[in-house]
């Protein structure tokens, strides 16, 4: 039809070098049937292993795959992190590629950034960038990713268990909306990695495991110059799962922890940092404050009971 | 430096794309866009734009015409509006190809969000979606508003693909031109319902 159109310039290099990257990255994305209503995403990381995100897994039998090139394939479940939020399962034969990855490097603020999907048979994308990259950091159930990176990338179904990958179509790392507070973020590739050897291994990410709910208070003046503490708070007992390994050892609720072994601790956080899987089975000595006067109870870690199945919400 | 003729190129697409798309008030309702399809004066829009039997047409220029609904097909959500321009011509949109079209092709958008004038929005094609092969809709990560509903969605050289029609799940959805293009024949040879009904 007649009428002006613009001539090819940078914007139309910018559309096919953008559409050539979903179409290349798109080959290794699959559609993952374990849920109700919209199937969520996968990605084909390593021949026959495929990594998705642990809250979109919602049952653990009868799950199938469906594959770039229009099949659809068996996979069973590996086994799932929830404190990464990433689960692995395994197909028989999938003839489409693997990921290509990027190296590390690209994952840097204002970055251009497709997120891709696969939330039915046809492959999905968002454009955005990257809007923070961070440290090391741990998710509120406790899980270790070695940086925090958060996108300015609408979310859309099939977001989770997706690639980010760069503008030539390369894999920065995993999607999900589903380690905070449904905001969008990116498990960098080193991290999937580390949890896909965990999981391929023995199933499972161990972690340890005391069975306490705990909260920053801040300690009278006149105590902590008693115990000549170096820090005026401590972490005040306010669950003990019953039968765990706390409440085997005899910490009641109520109890302040001050220190395990050593180390003070001052934050929730830094005690599930303390509880890394190599821990479980050894002793630590926990140092409490219980009706204002110090205790030492020793407790043996124990391990962290798996939570089996995707409970929290996320696209 | 690609930022430079990026921007430019951004602004020259904005500029083609705002001569042809025009503003369709009617009476009750908010206004809604539209697109100049021929340089005689036919404008499609959306069915749920055009819902009174008569419409204001605004050109970018600031010119007004009262427009006729000739067709209207809630349907396929998609109605046209003639125009007397007096034999004036108006500046037609181009049309291009929604088969074309992959997941991550550059799209604008041009149309009135809440009444703002020829506002323009930048996204991707987020999937195209097919039935029997054909582009049924486009759906695009593209922020749109009520407004925006008649307008165009544009590849990266202006072409116009698709028509602004709903927005669902955040996505900007679009009724492919090949569908509008069907359509007008269906209204040429009276399959599709002319004039207005009320729907």
């Amino acid at each position: 039809m007649a009428g002006p159109s613009t001539s090819g310039g940078v914007l139309e290099s910018l559309s096919n070098d953008l559409a050539g990257a979903v179409e290349r990255a798109g080959q290794s994305v699959v559609a993952i049937h374990a849920r109700r209503r919209i199937p969520a995403s996968g990605i084909h990381w390593r021949p026959g292993i495929i990594v998705a995100a642990h809250h979109t897994i919602q049952r653990e039998e009868e799950i199938t795959a469906s594959l770039a090139d229009g099949s659809t394939v068996a996979a069973t479940l590996v086994g799932r992190d929830p404190t990464t939020d990433l689960a692995v399962l395994k197909v028989g034969e999938a003839k489409v590629p693997v990921a290509s990855f990027a190296e590390d490097s690209g994952v840097r603020v204002g970055a251009l950034v497709l997120a891709l999907g696969r939330p039915g048979s046809a492959v999905t994308a968002s454009l955005g960038v990257i809007s923070t990259v961070g440290g090391e950091w741990r998710t509120w159930h406790g899980g270790s990713i070695d940086r925090f990176v958060r996108l300015d990338v609408s979310i859309y179904d099939g977001f989770s268990g997706g690639p980010l990958i760069d503008a030539s179509g390369r894999v920065l790392g995993l999607n999900t909306s589903g380690l905070s507070r449904g905001a969008a973020l990116a498990i960098p590739v080193p991290t999937v990695n580390r949890v896909v050897d965990q999981l391929v291994k023995s199933g499972r990410v161990s972690r340890g495991y005391l069975g306490l709910g705990m909260q920053a208070v801040r300690l009278p003046a006149a105590l902590v110059e008693r115990l000549a503490m170096p820090n005026d708070i401590g972490l005040m007992v306010v669950s003990a799962e019953p039968g765990g390994p706390a409440d085997g050892a005899g910490i009641l609720i109520g109890d302040v922890l001050i220190a395990l072994g050593d180390k003070p601790v001052v934050d929730p956080g830094e005690v599930l940092s303390f509880l890394g899987g190599d821990q479980i089975g050894k002793t630590v000595t926990a140092r409490i404050i219980r009706a204002g006067e110090p205790k030492t109870i020793p407790i043996t870690i124990g391990e962290r009971p798996q939570q089996s199945r995707g409970s929290r919400r996320g696209r | 430096m690609i930022t430079e003729p990026l921007g430019r190129e951004l602004a020259e697409l904005a500029s083609l794309l705002r001569r042809s798309t025009v503003e369709v008030r009617t009476r009750g309702t908010g206004a809604g866009s539209g697109i100049i399809w021929n340089d005689t004066g036919l404008i499609v829009t959306n069915a749920h734009v055009a819902r009174s039997e008569h419409a204001t047409i605004v050109l970018s220029d600031g010119r007004a015409f009262d427009g006729v609904v000739t067709a209207h097909d809630p349907r396929r959500d998609l109605a046209t509006i003639a125009i007397d321009t007096s034999g004036a011509s108006l500046p037609a949109a181009t049309i291009g190809h929604p088969t074309d079209l992959r997941a991550g092709d550059v799209v604008v958008a041009l149309g009135h969000p809440l009444g703002i004038a020829g506002a323009l929005a930048f996204g991707v094609v987020h999937v195209v979606e097919t039935r029997r092969g054909a582009p049924r809709w486009i759906r695009a990560d593209i922020r749109l508003a009520p407004g925006n509903s008649g307008g165009p969605l544009a590849d990266a050289r202006g072409r116009v693909i698709g028509v602004n029609t709903l927005i669902a799940g955040g996505l900007g959805v679009a009724v492919p031109t090949t569908t509008v293009l069907r359509f007008l024949g269906d209204v040429e040879t009276g399959r599709a319902r002319s004039g207005y009904r009320a729907a």
